[in-house]
């Protein structure tokens, strides 16, 4: 190493020092923190501290709440990030395609997206409201217990992030069709494609990148899902629309038990960690064509 | 600027810093006005007497100013709220509002000041019995009763009367009545029976109403839970029955407190369970129901106990990190004055907790129920009390809404609920 090799050494590492404290304060510390403190029983305010091991984890193994969380987030994640892939590109399309009110569809999706999810969960408790709410105005006399059905009330929550969510997706596929050079559509024209040869064949493919991208990104927030739920249905009936997240919520920061609320999360973390390297892998192997 | 001048400047800025320092540990006498913070919800109703009440105990104590601070709007949110703060120590509030349920925990905690070296020996006789009951906790008083909340069964007097109906006294005869006023009325869109079944503390609530009446409890005294499993899950299955058997509508899962008592309001329902505040909600100008709503106790079963409703309502605490512990115990206590119930009585739609003030000459013209609502109350029955009412509730929620939308029997229902709780209440106790 030539001293000047060894300057540009020092340098750096000085320049990425502030990041890699800064992550090491606000995420490392604390994820060892939590770690810790899941394997012990902990309730500060009855000063109750003591070690556990894995039992809480022994707990959650056996724990028909936990395993009914985990069932509803991936069927949560699941359901509302393939029904927003889908929408989200059919919207994509349809904006791109039509000439008129492009804008204002552009803006009406922007709306949607830009509402906090607690405001959004206000709007839907409304829509779904058993006698007054728009929906089951509408279905008149086959109207549906939304909020109260075990068997809806999922699907209903579901539906409330769709519409919340799905513009996301629907705008960075919109951007990325925009990026897609004339020339290669009049090329497939010249080769005598036809419309569905070139959705298949150009759009769609060429989408793929930026689809997977969008999907990382909502199934890590599906995976983590809490304020619409939280807000719409508190979990019930029967605790079908309890999330994981919903569930150390609860453990955490109602009933203070910081031990077990801990293992909770932990399990969260791990899961999130999982799907994400995931998608990481597969976009990184270019399984999918840019 | 000669290096002196900069020493000097340095000095007197070091020394300022200093003396800043001390004012903030307090390490000399107060100067100036002392403030006490009040944390309270703020108060639905058609005026809002509590700034009038805080202005009136500034005129009494000269020199003391006092603020009040709106609380985050969901109980959820407010318990949290207290939480974070109080386990900090360094509250930020002298005087605050707590939900009766969380009074025992909060001085388990070690949060409150302990209030019964401060009271005089009679000061708590004129505040009903069970919420007294619900401020004590290892035989120490840690809050003062402010208002007060008891389960009640509303009824149509206007329907009940046309069928030369009295109001039930076991749910047996809720259900016969029922059915012969819709069989009478013939109008699909009247309900029989509202209460509240979403998954929330009022789901609770309502089931350990219908415990009471069938001689089940969620606790025993020693700490048992579920003392009585055999009967508590009768309970669950008679309320389940309820639902099933179209005597309350299927979205009855989903209702609570505000959902049930609109349907009734819009006269869309025969029965309901609510509390006191609802009754002035019936008989505003515009209500449907004016005039035509009347409540009793709740029912009993046929073979079982009588009705009790569930005691509910607020407390005021202080805060054992406040400065001024003297005037804050004052405060609390001038809030829960009988002329200042009196006043947020006349104001809003919230019920005292003093007794004497329901057959109050003023209070009654203004709400003719009052005198009828002494004795519901007085035969209100509390939640458990008990520093981990929050966790038996949290746990107890999704078994019993599983229950209530059948997807799991009562009794696994109440085994399941029972083996969460030994393990973590194995954990505190």
């Amino acid at each position: 190493m030539t001293r000047r090799q060894a300057g540009d050494r020092r340098r750096a590492l000085l320049c990425v020092a502030p990041t890699v404290l800064a992550l090491g304060a606000l995420t490392i510390y604390p994820g060892v923190w939590v770690l810790w403190l899941s394997l012990q029983h902990r309730i500060p305010i009855f000063s109750v501290s003591r070690f556990a091991g894995l039992e809480n984890y022994a707990f959650l193994a056996v724990d028909s709440r936990f395993w009914s969380a985990a069932h509803t987030t991936a069927v949560f994640t699941l359901g509302s990030v393939a029904l927003e892939v889908t929408l989200g590109v059919t919207a994509a399309l349809a904006i791109h395609t039509v000439r008129r009110g492009r804008r204002l569809a552009l803006s009406l999706l922007l709306l949607a997206w830009a509402m906090p999810a607690v405001v959004a969960a206000k709007l839907f408790e409304w829509l779904y409201h058993p006698a007054a709410g728009l929906i089951n105005v509408a279905l008149g006399r086959y109207s549906i217990n939304w909020l109260g059905d075990p068997a809806a009330a999922l699907p209903a929550v579901i539906l409330a992030d769709v519409w919340r969510t799905m513009p996301f997706v629907a705008i960075l596929c919109y951007a990325r069709l925009l990026a897609i050079p004339a020339d290669v559509y009049e090329a497939a024209q010249v080769d005598g494609a036809g419309r569905l040869a070139t959705l298949t064949r150009i759009t769609l493919p060429l989408l793929g990148r930026i689809l997977l991208l969008a999907a990382l990104f909502r199934t890590l927030d599906a995976l983590r899902a809490f304020d619409i739920m939280f807000v719409l249905t508190g979990g019930g009936p029967a605790g079908t629309t309890e999330t994981l997240t919903v569930y150390a919520y609860r453990a955490l920061f109602q009933t203070l038990q910081l031990g077990f609320g801990s293992a909770l999360s932990v399990v969260v973390f791990l899961l999130v960690m999982a799907v994400a390297w995931a998608y990481l892998k597969i976009l990184r192997t270019g399984a999918v064509a840019a | 600027m000669t290096p002196g001048l900069g020493y000097r400047a340095l000095r007197s800025l070091l020394m300022a810093g200093l003396l800043a320092l001390g004012g903030c540990a307090g390490g000399q006498p107060e100067r100036g006005p002392v403030t006490l913070v009040f944390k309270y919800a703020r108060i639905l109703g058609n005026a809002d007497p509590l700034p009038e009440l805080l202005r009136a105990f500034e005129a009494a104590h000269p020199g003391v100013r006092v603020k009040g601070e709106a609380l985050p709007w969901t109980s959820d949110d407010q318990h949290q709220f207290y939480v974070i703060n109080l386990e900090g120590r360094s509250p930020g509030f002298d005087v605050m509002m707590l939900d009766c349920i969380w009074v025992p925990e909060f001085a388990r905690a070690g949060w409150l000041l302990d209030l019964t070296t401060h009271l005089r020996p009679d000061e708590l006789a004129p505040f009903f019995a069970s919420t007294v009951a619900a401020a004590t906790y290892g035989g120490r008083v840690w809050a003062l009763p402010w208002n007060f909340n008891v389960g009640l069964l509303y009824y149509r007097a206007d329907l009940l009367a046309k069928y030369g109906l009295r109001p039930p006294e076991t749910y047996e005869e809720l259900v016969e009545q029922v059915r012969r006023i819709r069989a009478g009325e013939r109008d699909p869109a009247l309900d029989g029976y509202l209460w509240q079944g979403k998954q929330y503390e009022g789901l609770v609530v309502n089931v350990l109403e219908a415990f009471w009446a069938n001689g089940a409890r969620l606790l025993a005294e020693d700490g048992a839970v579920f003392p009585e499993p055999a009967r508590a899950a009768d309970a669950l299955r008679f309320l389940r029955g309820l639902i099933e058997t179209g005597v309350s509508p299927a979205w009855t899962t989903a209702a609570d407190e505000e959902l049930s008592r609109r349907a009734f309001g819009d006269g869309h329902a025969i029965f309901l369970r609510n509390w006191p505040y609802a009754m002035d909600l019936f008989e505003a100008k515009d209500s449907a129901v004016r005039g035509k709503v009347a409540f009793a106790p709740l029912p009993g079963r046929a073979r079982g106990a009588r009705g009790v409703g569930s005691t509910g309502g607020a407390h005021l605490g202080v805060s054992l990190g406040s400065r001024h512990p003297e005037l804050a115990v004052a405060l609390a206590r001038h809030l829960t004055s009988e002329p200042a119930q009196r006043a947020i009585a006349r104001g809003a739609a919230l019920s005292p907790t003093r007794q004497a003030l329901y057959r109050d000459p003023a209070l009654v013209r203004d709400h003719p129920a009052m005198p009828r609502l002494e004795a519901l109350a007085l035969a209100g029955r509390p939640r458990p009390v008990t520093p981990y009412y929050l966790l038996l509730s949290a746990t107890v929620q999704p078994e019993f809404s599983a229950a209530l939308v059948g997807v799991k029997p009562p009794e696994r229902a109440i085994a399941d609920a029972r083996a969460r709780l030994d393990y973590f209440l194995g954990a505190v106790r």
